[in-house]
C-alpha cells in the first residue's frame, strides 16, 4: 500500500474513532471487558452475546468499536485474576498463571500486573499498526496454510507443551496425552460417532475449556491451600512495591518484543494459530534463557512474553475477520454477527465499501489499548489489596465466581458439575506434582491436531506423504523433532547414570 | 336427602365449578396474551445464523406487542438440547423455538432425537438463507453445467467443504450428487468458516454458504446456481436448480417460530397475524435482504405442508448417500 | 518397589486411564488411509499414556521419587459439595438460597471460618451476587425461589 494512501486512510480512520461518541463507546467497551475478564468465567463471548442486542440501537461503527473493546479489554482483565488467584478464564491466560500466580505468592503481584498490562499494550499498538499497514498481504500469507501445514504446526505446538514443563518430562508428556483424551470427548466432527462421553448429553460437545480450566486450576488451588497455611501465607505476604522495578524492566524488554512478534504472526491464522501464542512465546524465552530452570517459580519473563503474545494475537486476529469475513475464533464470530445485524456482510468488501468503519476501527484499537493501560495500572494497587483479604473469605468469594462464571457459558448447571470434577482431579495432580498446563494445552490442540490430520488425509485421498512434501509443513516437523531431542537426551542420559550409579 | 348423597352432590358441584374454572381462567390467560415476557429458544450459539434471522424478529414482535420478546440461545449437541428444552417447556404461549429446518427436518434422520420433530406446532417462517454452489474460478468451468460435466470427466477429483456432517449445507452435495450422478469429495468442517478458509485458496474447490456471497461479488468465486424457488435478487443471470433441469433438489435453509405441543391456537393464531404484519413491512424486508435471505409468507397449515415434504426428501437423499451419524 | 512414590502413583494413574480408554474405545472405528476412523487417535493416545505409565514405574523402580503426602479431606469433600450444591440448586431454588448454602459449604471446609466474621461477609457476597450477575449482566437466573415455581 502507498504511504500516501495509508496516511488518507488513517486520517479517515481518526475522524470516525475520535469523535466524542465513538470514543465513549470505545472507553465503555475496554471498561466492560476489563471487568468481565476479572470476572472467571464470564468470558467475552458471553458478554458480547448478552450486548449483541443491544448494538441494534447502536450506528454499526459505535456497535463494532464497543464490541472489539470488550474483546481486548478481556485480555487485559483475564490476566488480572490469572495473576491474582491462578484462575485462567481463557485459554490465552493459562501460561500467564506459571510465573504470574508465583510472582503474586512472593509479594509482586504489582509488578507482574504491570508487566502484563504494559505488555500488552505496546503488542497492542504493534499489532494494530501491523493491521493498518499489512493487512492484505499478511492475509495472502495466512492463506499458504493447508491442512498438513496446520498438523505440523500443531504437533509442534504440542512439542511446546513438553519443553514448557518445569518438573519431569516423563510426566508432562502423560499430561499432554491426557489432555489430548479428554479433548476427543464429545462429538466428532468427521464421522458424527460420539467419544467417550458415557451416554450423557452434556458431553456431546465435548467438555468446556473453562470448566476444565478453572477445575484444575481454581478450585484445586483452592482446596490446597484451605489445608495449608504456610501455603497461602504467601499469597497475603506483605506486597512489595507495586510498580516494576528498573531491573524488573529491563528484563522484559527482549520478551516484549519477541512475544508481541510471535503473537502477532501466530494470531493471522485463523486455523488455531492465537492459541498457541502465548504458550509458544513462553517456550521460547525459558529456551533462550540462560536460566530456563528458574521458570515457573516467579519469572518477569514468563509474563511478559505470553501477556504480550496475546495481545498481539488477538489484535491480528482481526485480520481474517476484516479482509475476508473469516472469524477466526468465537469472538470474532461474534463480531461478525454483530456486523450482520447491521447489514454489513463481512468480506473482501468491507474495506472498500465502508471504509469509515474499517478505518475508524481499527485506529480505535489504538484508543482503547490507550484507555486500557491508564485504567489499568491505578486499578492494580486495588486488586493487589484485594490478596489481603484473609483467605477464609476470599476462597468462598473464588468459588462462587467460578460456580457462577462456568453457569453462565451455556446457563447449564451440568457445566458447573465438571469443575466438580476436574476441581478433585487437579488436587490428585497437585498430590501426584503433576502440572496441569501441558494437560490444557493437550487438551486444546489435540483435537484441532486430529481435525486437520483427517482433514489431510481425506484431501490427499490417503496420501501421507503430504505432510512432508509440503515445505511449511516439514519445517514444523523438523522443528518439534530436534526440540523432542533436546528434550529427551538429557534425561535419558541422566537415567541411565542413576541406573549405573546404583547397579555400581 | 343422605348424607352421602350430599357429599356426591357437593363433591360433584365443587369438581364441576373447578373443570369449568379451569378453561375460564385459561381464555383469559389466553385472550391476554402475552403478559410477560416471550421467550424464544434459539438451539444455537449467538451471533450464527439462527441469531441473524431471529434478532430483528424479536425486536419487532417485542415492539407489536409492546411485551419483551426475548432470544435465548441453548447451544449443545447440533441443536438438540436446546430443542429439546423448547419441546418441554409449558405449552402457554411464553417459550417458542426458533428453529433452523436442521433439527426439525434433517436430525431426525440421522439421530435419535430426545423430542419428537413433529410435536411442534407451526407459528410462522421468518426467512430462508439463499446461496447456491460456488466453485473456485482456478478449477476451470464457468457454469452448473460445465462444473456436472467436469466432475463427470474427473471423478473424486473436486472437492467439496460442509458445515459439517449431516447439516443442510452437506446434504445439498448429496442431493447434487445424487441428481446428477457425480461423485465429489465430501469435507466436513466445523462451520461454513472454516471450510471458507480452506476455499479461497482453492484447497478445496466447491461450497454452498451465504458466506460465499460477499467473494462471489468480489470476483473470486464463481456463483453456479441458486438454491432456491426463486433467483436471488442481486444475481439475476444465475439460474435456480429447477430451471437448471434438478427440481425439488434445494436442500433449504428454513427458519420458523414452532410452539410446543400443546400451545393455544389462539396464541399462534395471533402471533402468526402479527408476523406476517412485520414481513410485509420494508424494514424487516431489507434487514433480510441485506444477509441474503429470502421472506417466505406462509400460514401454519402451510408450513406443516412444506415442513414434511422437506423432511421426506431429505429422508430420501439421506438414505440414498447412506449417511450415518453414530 | 515403592507403592507410596509419586512416581509409581502417577504412573498408575496413566496406565489406569490408558487401559480404560482402550476398553471403552474397542468399538470406535479405525477407517481407511483416506478416512482414518475415529478409533485412531484415542487407540494411539492410549497406547501412549500405558507407555509412560510403565516407563514412570521403571523409574520409580529404580530411583527415588517423593512420598505421597496425604489428603485434605475435610476441605475436598465440602469443596465439592459446595460445587455440587451449586449445580443442583441454582435452577431449583434460585441465586439467593443456593448462594447460602454453597458458601456456607466452603466456610465449614475449614476450622479458621469465624462465623461472626462470616455472615456480614455472605450477605455482601449475595447483594453483590444478585447486583452483579442478575441486575448487571442480565443473567437468567431467578433471584428467589418463589421465581422458579412462577416460572
Amino acid at each position: 500500500m502507498e504511504v500516501g494512501t495509508l496516511f488518507s486512510n488513517l486520517a479517515l480512520g481518526l475522524s470516525v474513532a475520535i469523535t466524542l461518541q465513538n470514543l465513549l463507546w470505545c472507553l465503555a467497551g475496554a471498561v466492560i471487558g476489563t471487568a468481565i475478564g476479572v470476572l472467571p468465567g464470564v468470558g467475552p463471548v458471553a458478554t458480547m452475546a448478552l450486548l449483541l442486542p443491544v448494538t441494534y440501537l447502536l450506528p454499526a461503527e459505535g456497535a463494532l468499536i464497543m464490541l472489539a473493546g470488550i474483546y481486548y479489554g478481556a485480555q487485559y482483565g483475564g490476566s488480572t485474576t490469572a495473576i491474582l488467584v491462578n484462575l485462567p478464564g481463557e485459554s490465552s491466560s493459562v501460561v500467564t498463571t506459571l510465573d504470574g500466580y508465583q510472582m503474586a505468592r512472593q509479594g509482586r503481584a504489582g509488578p507482574a500486573l504491570a508487566i502484563a498490562a504494559l505488555g500488552s499494550f505496546f503488542a497492542g499498538c504493534v499489532a494494530t499498526i501491523a493491521i493498518a499497514i499489512a493487512a492484505p498481504p499478511l492475509t495472502r500469507l495466512a492463506q499458504q496454510f493447508t491442512p498438513p501445514d496446520y498438523f505440523s504446526l500443531m504437533v509442534l505446538g504440542l512439542v511446546f507443551a513438553i519443553v514448557m514443563a518445569r518438573g519431569s518430562v516423563l510426566k508432562a508428556f502423560g499430561m499432554v496425552f491426557l489432555g489430548m483424551l479428554l479433548g476427543l470427548a464429545g462429538t466428532d466432527v468427521n464421522t458424527g460417532n460420539t467419544r467417550f462421553t458415557f451416554g450423557i448429553g452434556d458431553l456431546f460437545d465435548g467438555i468446556g475449556f473453562v470448566p476444565l480450566a478453572m477445575g484444575v486450576f481454581g478450585i484445586a488451588e483452592i482446596i490446597a491451600n484451605l489445608t495449608n497455611p504456610e501455603r497461602r501465607d504467601l499469597v497475603s505476604a506483605k506486597v512489595s512495591g507495586l510498580l516494576p522495578t528498573k531491573d524488573d524492566l529491563k528484563r522484559a524488554i527482549a520478551p516484549v518484543l519477541r512475544g508481541t512478534f510471535l503473537g502477532g504472526l501466530l494470531g493471522i491464522l485463523p486455523g488455531g494459530g492465537a492459541i498457541l501464542a502465548s504458550f509458544s512465546a513462553y517456550t521460547i524465552e525459558k529456551k533462550l534463557s540462560r536460566t530456563p530452570e528458574k521458570f515457573g517459580t516467579g519469572m518477569i519473563e514468563g509474563v511478559a512474553a505470553p501477556e504480550s503474545a496475546n495481545n498481539a494475537a488477538a489484535q491480528t486476529s482481526f485480520i481474517p475477520m476484516l479482509t475476508l469475513g473469516i472469524p477466526s475464533n468465537a469472538v470474532m464470530a461474534m463480531m461478525i454477527g454483530g456486523m450482520m445485524i447491521h447489514g454489513i456482510i463481512p468480506g473482501p468488501q468491507v474495506m472498500e465499501q465502508r471504509p469509515g468503519l474499517f478505518w475508524g476501527m481499527i485506529v480505535s484499537m489504538w484508543f482503547g489499548n490507550l484507555m486500557l493501560v491508564v485504567l489499568n495500572l491505578p486499578l492494580i494497587g486495588i486488586w493487589v489489596r484485594l490478596l489481603l483479604v484473609p483467605y477464609r473469605l476470599l476462597a468462598i468469594a473464588i468459588l462462587f465466581f467460578c460456580c457462577i462464571g462456568v453457569y453462565s457459558l451455556n446457563n447449564s448447571a451440568n457445566e458447573v458439575l465438571i469443575i466438580t470434577v476436574f476441581g478433585l482431579v487437579g488436587y490428585l495432580f497437585m498430590k501426584l506434582d503433576c502440572e496441569p498446563a501441558p494437560l490444557l494445552l493437550g487438551f486444546l490442540l489435540g483435537p484441532m491436531m486430529e481435525v486437520y490430520m483427517r482433514r489431510a488425509m481425506l484431501l490427499s485421498r490417503g496420501d501421507p506423504w503430504v505432510f512432508v512434501q509440503r515445505p511449511l509443513s516439514l519445517t514444523f516437523l523438523i522443528l518439534a523433532g530436534l526440540l523432542l531431542l533436546f528434550v529427551i537426551v538429557p534425561n535419558v542420559r541422566r537415567a541411565r547414570e542413576t541406573v549405573f550409579q546404583e547397579a555400581n | 336427602m343422605r348424607r352421602r348423597e350430599f357429599l356426591g352432590l357437593a363433591g360433584g358441584l365443587a369438581g364441576a365449578t373447578l373443570t369449568a374454572g379451569l378453561p375460564m381462567r385459561a381464555t383469559a390467560q389466553v385472550r391476554n396474551w402475552p403478559e410477560r415476557p416471550v421467550k424464544f429458544i434459539i438451539p444455537y450459539a449467538p451471533g450464527g445464523g439462527s441469531d441473524l434471522i431471529g434478532r430483528p424478529w424479536a425486536e419487532k414482535l417485542s415492539q407489536a406487542f409492546g411485551q419483551q420478546f426475548i432470544i435465548e440461545n441453548r447451544s449443545g449437541a447440533g441443536g438438540m438440547i436446546g430443542t429439546e428444552a423448547a419441546s418441554k417447556a409449558a405449552p402457554d404461549g411464553y417459550t417458542f423455538l426458533m428453529s433452523p429446518s436442521a433439527t426439525l427436518t434433517v436430525l431426525p434422520h440421522l439421530r435419535k432425537t430426545p423430542y419428537d420433530p413433529n410435536s411442534f406446532l407451526p407459528v410462522a417462517r421468518i426467512g430462508d438463507f439463499v446461496s447456491g454452489f460456488s466453485l473456485h474460478p482456478a478449477v476451470g468451468p464457468k457454469t452448473f453445467k460445465e462444473m456436472v460435466d467436469y466432475a463427470k470427466a474427473n471423478p473424486g477429483k473436486l472437492s467439496y467443504g460442509s458445515a459439517g456432517l449431516g447439516t443442510a449445507t452437506h446434504l445439498r452435495l448429496e442431493m447434487l450428487k445424487y441428481r446428477a450422478g457425480i461423485d465429489i469429495l465430501h469435507v466436513p468442517y466445523r462451520g461454513s468458516a472454516d471450510a471458507l478458509n480452506d476455499l479461497l485458496p482453492n484447497t478445496v474447490q466447491m461450497m454452498n454458504e451465504i458466506n460465499n456471497i460477499p467473494h462471489v461479488k468480489a470476483g473470486k468465486l464463481h456463483l453456479l446456481n441458486i438454491n432456491h424457488s426463486t433467483r436471488h435478487p442481486e444475481f439475476p443471470d444465475v439460474p435456480t436448480l429447477t430451471e437448471l433441469g434438478y427440481p425439488n433438489s434445494d436442500v433449504p435453509l428454513w427458519y420458523a417460530i414452532m410452539g410446543p405441543a400443546g400451545t393455544p391456537k389462539e396464541i399462534i393464531d395471533k402471533l402468526n397475524a402479527k408476523c406476517l404484519e412485520i414481513a410485509k413491512t420494508e424494514d424487516m424486508q431489507a434487514r433480510l435482504k441485506a444477509i441474503s435471505a429470502a421472506l417466505p409468507v406462509q400460514t401454519p397449515a402451510e408450513i406443516l405442508a412444506y415442513r414434511d415434504a422437506d423432511s421426506a426428501r431429505n429422508a430420501e437423499v439421506i438414505k440414498a448417500a447412506n449417511i450415518k451419524l453414530e | 518397589m515403592r507403592i507410596r512414590s509419586q512416581d509409581f502413583a502417577t504412573g498408575l494413574l496413566f496406565l489406569a486411564v490408558g487401559v480404560a480408554a482402550l476398553w471403552i474405545g474397542a468399538d470406535y472405528p479405525m477407517g481407511t488411509p483416506q478416512r482414518p476412523g475415529t478409533g485412531v487417535l484415542p487407540r494411539i493416545l492410549a497406547w501412549c499414556l500405558i507407555g509412560t505409565g510403565l516407563l514412570l514405574w521403571l523409574k520409580a523402580v529404580v530411583s527415588d521419587s517423593p512420598r505421597l503426602t496425604s489428603w485434605a479431606w475435610r476441605p475436598a469433600i465440602m469443596i465439592t459439595l459446595a460445587t455440587v450444591a451449586f449445580a443442583l440448586l441454582i435452577d431449583r431454588l434460585g441465586l439467593i438460597a443456593t448462594m447460602t448454602v454453597s458458601m456456607t459449604l466452603v466456610a465449614l471446609g475449614t476450622a479458621e471460618t469465624r462465623w461472626r466474621e462470616y455472615v456480614p461477609f455472605a450477605l455482601i457476597m449475595i447483594a453483590v451476587g444478585v447486583g452483579l450477575f442478575i441486575y448487571g449482566l442480565g443473567m437468567p437466573i431467578p433471584i428467589l425461589p418463589r421465581d422458579v415455581l412462577w416460572k
